[in-house]
């Protein structure tokens, strides 16, 4: 996993990328597609990006505030969603 | 799929402070563990302190429902979880694992409501036919009857909920939370002796209790100090109050529909005053009184089975996009195409 955090001194918004690697793409597109549906509990100042490149799910978003609550959340949600997939997998081979 | 072709159901629930995972077969109940988030005396518990509670066991509750029911995951023909309503964090906590396993085991996914899944497990188990539905419980008081397609609300709180001042006063005299503050406060009342006079706010169809709640919660200290009546005094008057506010508002809406037939469901539900009340009720109506017991009536995971399995066989399904939960979930927002 790497992290990243900057400042974006255009828009003086905090960005931070996570990047989460994972065995296999449709692993990677499974966290994702349970990660994804959830509203942010706050509507403004934080949005976040989900999206698998390969095998890594990248998640970034702006806004100083209240990214550390945003960011905390996150973390603990994927470390069920990576528990409920050491579990319970590996996925089921979906192929016809 | 082959008429047959036996349907089965696992269903996550955890919008409060129980978290259970429940399985269904064509209306049999295979397994139905649970477990409660207790707090301290006094204190009430907070979305996530709950959610806390839930990620730490929701993983083994499910290894659970399994091995009770003795399947495996390839056995599982729907993954069905609560969407709404209810606390946020909690709901998303068991979403998530009903997502992921939903993809893991190649399975659809539903996203039920929460009162529907008290009130399909109510039918199922009652085999009450067409009943005037009292839900009661810590969020929620409605009093519906289903017509055309839709589970219509006729009568509900206008602010909060019956087992919402239950358990807030529990709290003010520092009443247990274990197994439930409600099931303390039953126990009281049963030794109470004194009628004390409280607040009585039946608005038409609706009911109100924050009235009451603030009333006994300045009352109380003062009462119990000076003597005037005892803990369990207070107990005994406070469920006949809000319970024969209830009474009225199911009757009103019993006399509106022509029903013969009150079915109460939720966490209150369990109270055995509350359904000796209703039944005097029901006997000078001549009508017949439903109910179930603690396995039921509780939030639990098999209600939420239960549901799903209606909706699945009836041609619903939740697409992972549009599985997000949400606290604020009508009950009559959902189409119920499972009956005419």
């Amino acid at each position: 996993m790497s992290t990243d955090g900057e400042t974006d001194h255009k828009t003086g918004k905090l960005e931070f990328s996570l990047d989460v690697p994972f065995p296999s793409s449709s692993e990677a597109s499974i966290a994702l597609r349970s990660l994804s549906p959830d509203r942010e509990p706050r509507r403004g100042g934080i949005s976040k990006r989900l999206t698998v490149t390969g095998n890594t799910l990248r998640w970034s978003a702006d806004e100083a505030r209240i990214l550390r609550v945003s960011v905390n959340s996150f973390l603990d949600h994927l470390s069920l969603v990576l528990e409920t997939m050491e579990t319970f997998g590996p996925p089921v081979d979906s192929g016809i | 799929m082959s008429s047959a072709a036996m349907t089965v159901v696992i269903g996550f629930e955890g919008s409060a402070n129980k978290i259970g995972i429940g399985i269904i077969r064509d209306g049999e109940v295979l397994s139905n563990p649970r477990r409660t988030y207790i707090t301290p005396p006094g204190q009430g518990f907070m979305p996530s302190d709950t959610a806390r509670h839930h990620r730490a066991v929701i993983l083994t509750v499910l290894k659970e429902a399994l091995e009770q029911a003795g399947l495996k995951p390839a056995d599982i023909d729907c993954v069905a979880y609560t969407k709404g309503p209810g606390m946020g964090a909690p709901l998303v906590t068991v979403a998530l694992v009903a997502r992921t396993v939903a993809q893991l085991w190649g399975k659809p996914l539903l996203g039920v409501n929460h009162c529907i899944g008290h009130i399909e497990m109510g039918r199922l188990i009652t085999k009450a036919n067409n009943p005037t539905v009292l839900y009661v419980s810590g969020g929620n008081t409605q009093v519906i009857a289903y017509s055309e397609r839709r589970y219509r609300i006729f009568g509900e709180t206008i602010d909060i909920a019956v087992g919402n001042c239950l358990d807030r006063f529990a709290r003010v005299i520092k009443i247990s939370n274990d197994p439930s503050p409600g099931y303390n406060i039953e126990q009281m009342a049963k030794k109470g002796s004194q009628y004390v006079e409280l607040p009585y706010t039946v608005k038409g169809m609706d009911v109100s209790f924050s009235g009451i709640l603030s009333y006994i919660e300045e009352a109380a200290n003062k009462m119990l100090s000076s003597g005037q009546c005892t803990a369990e005094d207070l107990c005994f008057s406070l469920q006949e109050t809000v319970f024969s506010m209830l009474v009225e508002i199911t009757e009103r809406a019993m006399a509106h529909c022509g029903s013969q037939e009150v079915l109460i469901v939720g966490g209150v539900g369990c109270n055995l005053r509350l359904q000796e009340m209703m039944g005097v009720m029901c006997q000078e109506r001549g009508a017949k009184l439903f109910a179930t017991d603690e396995r039921f009536c509780i939030d639990n995971g098999a209600m939420i089975a239960q549901a799903g399995w209606e909706m699945f066989r009836s041609g619903q399904v939740t697409e992972l996009e549009d599985s997000w939960i949400t606290q604020r979930y009508r009950t009559d927002e959902v189409e119920v195409t499972w009956r005419d």
